[in-house]
């Protein structure tokens, strides 16, 4: 992965569900801190403070579009995920291997 | 386009058996850190057939959908379509196969792939970048949900060494 490490872990980020949502309504498309305020239940200083932390994550870029800035998805939170699939296969693997090299067949 | 994650390690059994405690009791080893309640009690249900369902039941009866069986070839392979209660246009797909070796042990080997299917010819690179992020969100959010379940009960995260 290219770029600096990001200064908070992505999955710590995620660990609250407005910043979910955020990143949920994100992957559908570009949007201003405005629009993203008005499809969430929470304030607009609220969504600007959860955008920052995301943004610290390295799942958010912000891009000044005219007088707004526009939030996206940074492309490189793809391959953070990615990783993290990897170690879940990883995981499930060596789990895997201990149970069924301890178990005998059914029949 | 995105690679598929591959993985291929070899266990002391026969492939029948091998295929048997992976898709008859995935409960026992799917780490539970991935999966869509957090719970570590949750059930994993798989339904051994072509077009069976792959889910997750909650101690107190909840299913979360996984995804679906799309082929069935026991003791050698099985797909399943992996979309995390998403569009079924946004899954992606797991292979697994069981090759059989002279000595009783099995080569087991993963393919996670697919994530292609998020760009399209003529799509713009940042269309297939969001495509990219749509497939992978579920994973993402699951993971992200079942972390902060686990906070939430402070118990200590549990690994098994490879």
């Amino acid at each position: 992965m290219a770029g600096p490490a990001p200064a908070r872990d992505p999955f710590d980020a995620l660990g609250d569900p407005n910043r979910r949502a955020i990143v949920e309504l994100l992957a559908g498309g570009d949007r201003s801190v405005q629009q993203l305020a008005d499809a969430l239940p929470i304030s607009r200083p609220a969504v600007s403070r959860h955008l920052r932390l995301l943004k610290e994550a390295g799942l958010v870029v912000e891009e000044p579009r005219g007088t707004r800035r526009i939030y996206r998805l940074h492309d490189e939170g793809v391959a953070a995920v990615r990783g993290y699939l990897e170690r879940v296969w990883g995981d499930a693997a060596g789990r895997f291997r201990v149970v069924v090299e301890n178990t005998t067949p059914e029949r | 386009m995105i690679e598929p994650i591959r993985l291929a390690f070899e266990v002391d059994c026969p492939a029948d058996h091998a295929f048997d405690v992976w898709t008859g009791r995935i409960s026992a080893w799917w780490p539970a850190d991935h999966t869509v309640s957090g719970e570590a009690d949750a059930a994993v249900v798989l339904e051994p057939r072509p077009g069976g369902r792959i889910f997750e039941r909650t101690v107190s009866g909840v299913e979360h959908e996984w995804g679906e069986i799309v082929t069935w070839e026991p003791p050698g392979r099985f797909v399943y379509l992996w979309h995390l209660r998403r569009d079924r246009a946004d899954a992606t797909e797991v292979e697994i196969r069981f090759i059989e070796r002279g000595d009783a042990t099995t080569l087991v080997e993963i393919e996670h792939r697919g994530w292609e299917v998020l760009g399209a010819e003529g799509e713009s690179w940042r269309d297939r970048n969001n495509g990219g992020w749509a497939t992978l969100l579920p994973h993402f959010v699951a993971a992200a949900r079942a972390d902060a379940g686990r906070r939430r009960r402070r118990r200590p995260r549990r690994r098994q060494a490879l």
